[in-house]
């Protein structure tokens, strides 16, 4: 079952990058990619080492967090109700067979497109600094996000109200998904909405990179704006999750600004580096 | 914050013209609450001189992706409580956690859950007798106690045949005048099996070892593949941890018991060839032969040790003994074994017979496996029972060593549990004729809930669905050729349970207006989509008497309105009748 989930995954992203990168790159920026892509892994090599550590660690946490959640989590899902009571059931009076459709392919296929297109467009930009950003985002909001996982259990709306939500819920038009979302992240794990945090880092890179990508930017807005609104449409997250998404968001854009260039792990590292080629001969010749 | 709360739950039914519209009062209190707990109530009590204020209940329930209905009849509930001036919230909490904080913690106000009833209406010992109260586990996580019932319990256990009877009917009515739990319905138990690849589904109950055992497979099948909707055997395949376990079915496949029950069928022996009885006792003679998964012989010794360890997890090891979560009531019947030899015990019962030997169907547990696990365990931070926790509760288990017809291979958490055929298993034996594993492969394959479940039956990549499906996924159930849907004898049941240990829940009173509150019909009407009945007494039908028979109401606490849509004018006055009292506010006020 996940592994047929998987496969139309892979199968559409295949297709949707190339045709992507040719509407949004460019042929001029891949041909410079190709000649330049040594220099500039090198300059984004410790975040991307940063990036992937930090989904490492997520991926391992994610199976032992239910337990820890269970200890010493806080529960918040009435909090959350309370708050906002039946807020989200609003998507359900806008909602068509072909909504459903619309926002069920965006959350799966249109989201993990979302993530993954900007990755490959900032690399072929000649100052890495904006792909390093990127990637530092990323990292940050998974690194947060699994914080705020970890202390706070609740449940999306589709848990506490079943049948309201049930025309428009995302596992009971689609039940399949729920192989590949399971795989993922557990049902508890709704505040902050990373599939908004995310999204909405990525249509602020957006905004931020229109000059170098205009056509890039309307359509990363639109598509982050579908996915904010497909978490709720598909009864999977709060109001709430959805506006704490956006702060984390906000937060991750500011703090990536902030850190990258900050400290250079490069230059930090040469240093040691040349340290110790200076003394390896002088070691020799004693 | 509480007034703050109720203040706006005041300005919403103004704003509403007078008319005490639910929704309008529930999206009127969207304002900021906390669940209440112990703690707050205590500064509530600083903060405010008097200690008469709003009653504040919490409902615990486990999400829609564990069970779908039970958190729509708490919101049912929910929206009731609103209606006559609780202030509620809801408490949802996983199913281990679910279970963890009913049957082992007892902090919960009330609880909407899955009863696992009994084929025999002695469970109701189990789940009322007053000597459990401040036990953990399924044994009266109520904290019920009440002489009058007490003593019916313990009468039924000791007549026979038509007395019995008599006790029974009387111990149902006193649970309908007194409701120590309100038992709402009994849902239809459906599962989708695939006969082209397997005959025989009908033969044994699929909530029983009988269901996997005796299955003919065609021709070059040689693997049942099970779908499973719930993953925590994948965790843990502890027979003893209530907080995991939900009828016990996989755990019933890894180990024998003595006797064995095939669904509602009478008890027949199963690991014990024959037994008999005596008066009070019971010659029990154990298969010979009979092995552990590990090589380790079967013994009388082992036999005896389980039901040791059953009645006391420590093993003598702690200051009292600390019994097992889960089945006290049958263990508590017996009161002395004695190893005659290797293969023969006898048992004295305090009880009679048909009591007696539903004792005789617990699981066997290897004592070489299990002695050591008798030891305290402290802070573990995980379930703790009140009686005292030792590893014996907390160990997952795993690798299961049993001597049942089917042996543990692997699991990945999560994702599966896979067992083989146990080649050695007594049933294998020409000799015996009981049905025996008919594969050499067994996996049980966690599916996210009921419709993928039953869809990927339909699609060929499983052979059945193990647990019922969700009420909502029955009707989606498309039958082909090959794909059957099949129902099967139900004794489980929905019940809202209180916690008699938190004032007002200790009022009979207060309790009946509650049950009150819940329109069972329009329960199985909308919620169960028609696959539950509703029900008066928990036990399965041929036990309700006709005075507690459904007749279009409940015959003992009606429901307060009609169609679902509560008559809250009505249902204000019953809490008044039951010598409670509303502010100028009309909020319902208690002493906390």
């Amino acid at each position: 079952m996940l592994v047929e989930v998987l496969i139309q995954l892979v199968v559409v992203i295949g297709i949707l990058l190339p045709l992507s990168i040719a509407v949004f790159v460019g042929r001029e920026r891949l041909a410079r990619t190709r000649s330049e892509w040594r220099t500039r892994l090198r300059a984004a090599g410790p975040t991307v080492g940063v990036l992937l550590l930090i989904l490492l660690i997520n991926r391992l946490a994610r199976q032992r967090a239910p337990r820890l959640s269970r200890e010493i989590g806080i529960h918040l899902t009435s909090w959350f109700y309370n708050i906002e009571g039946e807020f989200i059931l609003i998507f359900q009076s806008i909602a068509t067979p072909e909504l459903n459709t619309y926002f069920s392919l965006t959350y799966i296929y249109g989201y993990t497109f979302l993530l993954i297109f900007p990755v490959i467009a900032y690399f072929t930009l000649s100052d890495t600094r904006i792909f390093r950003r990127l990637l530092t985002a990323y990292a940050l909001n998974y690194a947060i996000g699994l914080v705020l996982y970890v202390f706070i259990i609740a449940y999306g709306p589709r848990n506490l109200m079943p049948a309201e939500v049930t025309e428009t819920m995302l596992f009971d038009i689609n039940p399949q998904y729920r192989y590949i979302t399971r795989e993922v992240n557990s049902n508890t794990n709704v505040f902050p909405s990373l599939h908004t945090s995310l999204s909405a880092t990525v249509a602020a890179f957006a905004a931020i990179t229109r000059s170098e990508f205009p056509r890039w930017f309307p359509v990363a807005v639109v598509l982050a704006a579908s996915v904010a609104i497909s978490t709720m449409y598909l009864g999977i997250h709060w109001g709430i999750d959805v506006a704490a998404g956006l702060l984390l968001a906000a937060l991750c854009v500011e703090l990536s600004d902030r850190l990258v260039d900050r400290w250079s792990l490069s230059e930090l590292f040469e240093d040691q580096l040349r340290q110790y080629e200076e003394r390896l001969p002088w070691e020799r010749s004693d | 914050m509480n007034r703050r709360r109720t203040a706006q739950n005041q300005d919403g039914r103004d704003g509403g013209g007078g008319t005490r519209s639910r929704r309008a009062m529930l999206a009127a209190t969207a304002g900021l609450t906390v669940s209440s707990s112990g703690c707050l109530r205590g500064v509530r009590n600083i903060v405010t001189p008097d200690n008469i204020g709003q009653l504040s209940v919490s409902i615990t329930t486990v999400p829609a992706d564990s069970a779908r209905q039970n958190v729509r009849i708490a919101r049912h509930l929910e929206e009731h409580f609103e209606a006559v001036g609780i202030d509620v919230s809801l408490d949802i909490r996983s199913d281990i956690d679910f279970l963890r904080t009913v049957l082992y913690d007892h902090d919960f106000d009330v609880c909407i859950g899955r009863h696992p009833g009994g084929t025999d209406p002695d469970f109701l010992y189990e789940a009322l007798y007053s000597r459990y109260a401040d036990e953990s586990g399924w044994q009266n996580p109520f904290g019920y106690a009440d002489q009058d019932l007490d003593q019916l319990l313990e009468k039924q256990r000791r007549l026979s045949s038509d007395d019995r009877s008599t006790v029974i009917t009387e111990i149902l009515e006193s649970i309908a005048t007194e409701q120590p739990f309100v038992p709402i319905c009994a849902p239809e138990e459906h599962r989708v099996v695939r006969t082209d690849r397997f005959d025989g589904w009908e033969n044994g109950h699929l909530a029983t070892r009988h269901g996997y055992l005796g299955l003919e497979p065609a021709t070059g099948v040689e693997a049942l593949r099970v779908s499973h909707a719930d993953a925590r055997p994948t965790e843990n395949l502890n027979p003893l941890a209530a907080d995991y376990r939900r009828g016990g079915t996989i755990t019933n496949l890894l180990y024998d018991s003595l006797a064995t029950q095939n669904g509602t069928d009478e008890i027949r022996p199963w690991l014990a060839e024959s037994w008999d009885w005596d008066g009070q006792t019971v010659a029990v003679s154990l298969r010979e032969g009979c092995e552990f998964h590990d090589g380790e012989p079967v013994t009388a010794e082992d036999v005896a040790f389980s039901y040791r360890l059953f009645k006391d997890i420590s093993l003598g090891a702690l200051e009292a003994p600390s019994p097992a979560p889960r089945f006290r009531g049958q263990v508590d019947a017996v009161e002395s074994i004695e190893i005659r030899d290797d293969h023969h015990l006898e048992f004295t019962v305090e009880t009679n017979e048909t009591v007696g030997e539903r004792a005789l169907l617990v699981p066997i547990l290897p004592a070489h496996r299990w002695r050591e696990r008798a030891a305290e365990v402290l802070g573990t931070g995980d379930a703790s029972i009140a009686q005292g926790t030792t590893e014996t509760v907390v160990t997952n288990n795993v690798p299961a060593i049993g001597s049942g017809p089917f042996q543990f291979v692997s699991r990945t958490e999560g994702d599966q549990v896979v067992l083989e055929r146990f080649e050695d298993h007594f049933t294998s034996r020409t000799a015996v004729d009981l049905p025996e594993p008919t594969v050499d492969d067994c996996t049980f394959f966690i599916d996210p809930g009921s419709v993928s479940a039953s869809r990927a039956v339909a699609d060929d990549a499983r052979d059945v669905t193990s647990l019922p499906l969700d009420a909502n996924a029955i009707g989606g159930v498309e039958e082909s050729g090959s794909v059957e849907r099949i129902e099967s004898a139900s004794w489980s049941f929905y019940f809202l349970g209180f916690n008699a240990r938190r004032a007002p829940f200790n009022n009979y009173r207060f309790r009946r207006v509650i049950a009150g509150l819940i329109d069972k019909q329009w329960v199985c009407n909308e919620i169960f989509h028609g696959y539950a009945r509703p029900v008066a007494s928990p036990v399965i039908e041929e036990w309700i008497p006709e005075s507690l028979e459904w007749t279009g109401n409940d015959p003992e606490v009606p429901f307060l309105g009609t169609d679902g849509e509560l008559d809250v004018d009505a249902a204000r006055a019953a809490f008044e009748n039951a010598g409670f009292r509303y502010d100028d506010r009309g909020r319902l006020r208690v002493r906390h």
